[in-house]
């Protein structure tokens, strides 16, 4: 579990600024749901989170995240290390072109595990978090590319949960599955709820509702408002949050 | 007729010329070929005036200097392709730089094989020999293999590339364990090809392997290989069964090289196969 900390975050592309002084706090082991309109900056948030708004060109960060206190826009960082501790699914979930097994034991082994009863081990721990286990066993050796893709999301959440991660970023992790896979990965959030801090990014206002223990509205790179989830969806305080929930938006 | 047929019809009927014309080659080469073959002409040396001559040392040579030339240059053109989509900056110089790699292309092979000559066998005192023509077979291949192999690397979604990132993986792990691994089937299907066009060359190795033959294969022993061999007897060969001769050469160096692209398309099929790509690519 990792407390995270923005302090007057921006993120240029190039001229384009995609956010605009955002400062909140997250505490250890609670879900974050971050909503808003598209191209609000809602990625880019948790892209900045691993430094993987880096990888796009031009792009620029100003302010100061920590991350249990330690500040990881600093130019000394280590890259490697701080996405092992702060893990990420994608919208479209990423299987890579191997084995149930070697998918979930691809980053132990980056980090070097090798014996082979550890990572089988590591493997069936991570399968079974993600709910993924009682689908798979004994089909290990078979190619991750033959899951459905809610299987496939699910192996991804296994993946990234098997390096151990403090922390876990959900870049609209069920916009493109159908409403029963999208289900139980909402289940699963629920479930990951206090041992890891999770940040979720949705256009499922519901599913927001349902999953966080906060909520963060952008709108045009700013944080327009952050708080409990009950509160924001039933007493916004912001006219625009307001108007956002209520579909008067745009 | 509806338009759409109309075209339809020019398009297989071009389809069926050119396959025609290909088929005709094959067919007049086995004519010839086949006319007086028999299998010691694979194990026999050439013989120069008499008839009965065999390939053996030209097999020998053709199969060795492309495999060497693909070590040479496979390696270091890959290195090339990975450095290209992986670690190059964004900037305008990179862009003609690999302008540049695909012009070297079109650079006719007999341009190659005379700059070879020139620093090999003029410069250094190199003999025409099948060391000389690997050399220029690799030189040969070097841009084929970058521009290549930079373009299947570059077909790996980036979401894999980042996807791994995101595990804490660095670049040069993700390259390694996730991008070569994810092109591989690719990058095989492609090195049929490219073992194709080299088992094919003349013009390069004319003046860096030579038209001669050694007693041993060695590395300054000259290395005359099966499509020199052919042009050679096609033009100047002096033995009786001359036609046949060219033609049986021919034939085994159209069965070598067609070999090499169905074997490394089956290769290549057999791994997406168990990496079940194709079964079912979903979500």
């Amino acid at each position: 579990m990792a407390a995270i900390t923005m302090e007057r975050v921006s993120v240029w592309y190039g001229r384009v600024k995609a956010l605009n002084d955002v400062s909140l706090e997250v505490e250890p082991g609670s879900v974050l749901a971050l909503i808003g309109p598209s191209g609000c900056g809602k990625s880019t948030l948790l892209r900045v989170l691993n430094r993987l708004v880096e990888r796009t060109p031009a792009a620029r960060v100003a302010g100061r995240v920590l991350i249990d206190g330690h500040d990881i826009l600093a130019p000394d960082v280590d890259l490697a290390l701080l996405r092992r501790r702060v893990g990420m699914i994608f919208q479209r979930p990423v299987s890579f072109p191997f084995s149930i097994f070697d998918n979930v034991a691809y980053g132990p082994r980056l980090h070097g595990m090798k014996n082979p009863h550890q990572l089988r081990r590591v493997v069936e721990g991570s399968l079974k978090q993600a709910a993924l286990w009682d689908e798979v066993r004994g089909k290990l050796r078979r190619p991750a590319h033959g899951l459905s893709g809610g299987q496939q999301q699910r192996l991804a959440l296994a993946r990234a949960l098997a390096v151990n991660p403090e922390a876990i970023l959900m870049d609209e992790p069920t916009s493109s599955l159908d409403p029963g896979s999208a289900a139980r990965i909402e289940e699963l959030v629920v479930h990951l709820k206090g041992q890891y801090t999770v940040l979720i990014v949705t256009h499922n206002l519901q599913q927001a509702a349902r999953v966080s223990d906060f909520t963060g509205f952008l709108d045009r790179g700013q944080l327009i408002e952050l708080g409990e989830t009950s509160q924001i969806f039933t007493a916004p305080r912001d006219r625009r949050t307001e108007a956002y929930l209520t579909g008067q938006f745009e | 007729m509806k338009r759409g047929r109309r075209w339809y019809a020019v398009s297989a009927g071009i389809t069926v010329v050119a396959l025609a014309i290909v088929l005709w080659v094959l067919l007049l080469l086995a004519k010839d070929g086949l006319a007086g073959w028999h299998w010691s002409r694979l194990t026999r040396f050439p013989r120069e005036l008499r008839s009965g001559g065999g390939i053996a040392p030209e097999l020998v040579n053709t199969v060795s200097m492309v495999m060497l030339a693909e070590c040479f240059s496979a390696p270091v053109g890959m290195a090339v392709a990975v450095w290209l989509t992986d670690y190059a900056p964004p900037a305008a110089w990179v862009g003609w730089l690999k302008r540049v790699l695909i012009g070297f292309q079109s650079i006719p092979a007999i341009v190659v094989g005379l700059i070879v000559y020139q620093t090999l066998v003029d410069g250094l005192g190199w003999p025409l020999s099948v060391g000389s023509g690997t050399i220029a077979l690799a030189v040969l291949n070097l841009p084929a293999v970058a521009v290549l192999g930079a373009t299947v690397l570059s077909e790996v979604p980036g979401r894999l590339r980042e996807g791994s990132l995101a595990l804490g993986a660095t670049r040069i792990q993700t390259v390694w364990r996730l991008m070569l691994p994810a092109a591989l089937p690719a990058l095989i299907d492609q090195l049929g090809y490219s073992w194709a066009r080299l088992a094919g060359e003349t013009a390069a190795l004319i003046f860096t392997a030579g038209i001669n033959v050694g007693p041993r294969w060695g590395w300054f022993q000259p290395g005359e290989t099966l499509a020199v061999h052919f042009w050679y007897v096609r033009t100047e060969g002096a033995m009786p069964d001359w036609r046949m001769v060219a033609a049986a050469t021919g034939l085994v160096l159209v069965t070598i090289t067609a070999g090499a692209v169905l074997g490394a398309k089956l290769w290549a099929a057999r791994i997406l196969a168990k990496r079940g790509v194709g079964v079912s690519e979903r979500g």
